[in-house]
């Protein structure tokens, strides 16, 4: 009689700790993104530097910080985070974002097909300009790459708001993280869908990239389309209630 | 030791390369690069060089290996066969690019057949050969690599002359006594014959390589491809051997020593090769019985991935040229993560360093 109670408890203490219960955490408020980790789970520190760092040099905040990382319970760090230096975030988000079906392998060996392409054409450029232009010429793949998506972001995005039976696109401030996705979103829509037949993605997303780094070619025009729509649509930003 | 690393730049002469120059780089004439490789160089090698505008080879120890073996050579005795084998993109094709290099310069008859494999897969036309009924013909890549001989070796075209009479059909023949070059222009007009004149140029040159009047450089690379199998088939769906290809039965006599006056520098290479495993690097396991019994005796060289001086020579070489741009990359830990992503590896090492 005792055995299957037992087994029924020790069921209950086999669920792994800080796996979030079925209940709310805050009434009237249903989560949309969660994730398995509980509250008290911290995010995993990656930076070798920091644990590299001497005693001598932390200061008091930090020294706490390490005594404290050492009780609490940690999250695992993803797979695609690894410790290199040549680790870029941005560079990680668009190859995600270029991603199918879980293809990570093919994605990612078509964004270093990218640079490399990116590279090879300004590295051209630069043997064919004369010294004075050649100061001016940028052959870091990177701070094209980065300086490209900053210029497509949008600084004013529209969002539809239902009033009175109708869909209005009411101008709206956007959050950091929503340019960025934007710019990303746009630079690959425009690459898979504007392309000639035979063309391969490399190509044409370096063509495009180097493009937006000069402040031309299409997707910085679909972002100044974006603005001037917030432009012409100025009178309905009192539909924003936030 | 490793701040004292520089190129060396030195044009041409590559009779003085000795064992004090290992692991820095020269670099060639690109007209040179143009008139000696118009086939046969790699083809990231390729885009490096456009990118570049410059040719760099960096002299290692295999090479300089076959380099004192060649220079001291003995025209009369049977040439000697030398094979560089050793895993993939650990620098075999360049290695013998610059063997090939080194015998231009020394005025050598080079004969350099840019990859075997390209002979034994997808060949698109197959003729049945007008010689000898059981083989077959394969005019594109005869034509092909005529047009590419004949630009290698200009000058011996018309010093060359052929000691028999070949007749082509009823038109057409050519003389005794008449010169190389025009077996070759005939082999590029009429496609048809190309690769009879592909075989008529081998027996030539292997009967008068031995008389003294040039040194001949026989160059294969993929040279397991003439002892492997092949994907082609006849009309019936019947596999094809390799030796009932005309162009492959020929070069296999090339590459046999009983003949005198050069040397045979071949390369092994699974890369391209069919029905091999790709773990397999060896000579026993890439020829196979029959092809190790036919090449053997051979003197084999390993090409092996870089020792940290050629390491550190390398990343050298490309952050002088501007190569690897990302700001990590010039620090130290940027460095040893290279080294540990590549293993060293020449080939994964030029690969990693193009996106950074």
């Amino acid at each position: 009689m005792a055995a299957p109670v037992m087994k029924t408890v020790r069921g209950w203490s086999d669920l792994a700790l800080g796996v979030r219960s079925a209940v709310l955490r805050l009434p009237g408020l249903s989560q949309v993104r969660w994730s398995r980790y509980s509250p008290e789970y911290r995010d995993p520190q990656i930076d070798k530097e920091y644990y590299r760092k001497p005693l001598a040099e932390q200061t008091e905040e930090q020294k706490f910080e390490l005594e404290l990382r050492k009780t609490q319970l940690i999250k695992a760090a993803p797979a695609t985070k690894t410790g290199s230096v040549f680790e870029d975030p941005l560079i990680s988000k668009f190859t995600n974002m270029m991603m199918k079906g879980g293809n990570k392998v093919l994605a990612r060996s078509l964004m270093t097909k990218t640079l490399e392409a990116v590279k090879r054409k300004q590295f051209e450029k630069y043997h064919a300009a004369s010294p004075e232009e050649r100061a001016a010429i940028e052959r870091n793949p990177y701070t094209i790459f980065h300086q490209a998506l900053k210029n497509c972001e949008p600084v004013i995005g529209l969002v539809p708001i239902l009033k009175g039976g109708h869909f209005y696109q009411v101008p709206v401030p956007l959050s950091d993280r929503r340019r960025r996705f934007m710019a990303m979103k746009w630079m690959i829509t425009e690459c898979r869908e504007k392309k000639p037949r035979r063309m391969l993605m490399p190509e044409k997303l370096s063509q495009e990239l180097l493009e937006a780094f000069h402040n031309q070619g299409p997707v910085i025009r679909r972002k100044h389309d974006m603005h001037k729509m917030a432009e012409a649509n100025r009178a309905l930003a009192h539909y924003r209630w936030w | 030791m490793l701040k004292g690393m520089r190129r060396l730049i030195s044009k041409v002469h590559k009779a003085k390369h000795e064992e004090q120059h290992e692991g820095q780089h020269y670099s060639l004439p690109l007209q040179d690069m143009k008139t000696i490789f118009p086939h046969g160089l790699p083809p990231r090698f390729v885009m490096q060089m456009k990118t570049f505008n410059e040719a760099c080879l960096m002299v290692r120890k295999p090479a300089l290996e076959l380099l004192h073996h060649l220079k001291n050579t003995n025209f009369d005795h049977p040439a000697v066969r030398y094979v560089l084998y050793g895993e993939k993109g650990t620098g075999k094709t360049l290695s013998l690019c610059h063997i090939i290099h080194f015998c231009a310069k020394q005025d050598w008859l080079i004969l350099h057949i840019p990859d075997g494999h390209l002979w034994v897969k997808n060949c698109q036309d197959l003729l049945q050969s007008t010689y000898n009924k059981q083989r077959f013909d394969q005019p594109l890549e005869a034509s092909v690599w005529l047009k590419n001989f004949k630009t290698a070796n200009e000058r011996f075209l018309s010093q060359i002359k052929i000691q028999e009479k070949y007749v082509w059909n009823k038109r057409e023949s050519v003389e005794k006594g008449s010169l190389l070059g025009e077996v070759v222009e005939q082999g590029i007009t009429r496609v048809r014959n190309a690769t009879d004149a592909v075989g008529i140029v081998l027996k030539e040159l292997k009967r008068q390589s031995s008389l003294g009047i040039f040194r001949l450089l026989v160059a294969v690379d993929g040279v397991n491809a003439l002892w492997g199998r092949t994907t082609l088939k006849r009309e019936d769906k019947s596999p094809i051997a390799p030796e009932e290809l005309a162009l492959i039965y020929n070069l296999r006599k090339m590459v046999k020593n009983d003949w005198h006056g050069g040397a045979i520098v071949l390369t092994l290479s699974q890369t391209g090769s069919l029905f091999k495993p790709r773990r397999a690097c060896l000579p026993q396991e890439l020829l196979g019985k029959e092809g190790f019994d036919a090449l053997d005796p051979f003197i084999p060289i390993l090409v092996s991935n870089y020792n940290p001086k050629e390491f550190e020579s390398c990343i050298q070489y490309y952050l002088e040229n501007s190569w690897l741009q990302h700001e990590k990359a010039h620090t130290e830990e940027g460095k040893k993560e290279l080294l540990f992503l590549s293993n060293a590896n020449p080939g994964q090492l030029e690969r990693l360093c193009a996106y950074l």
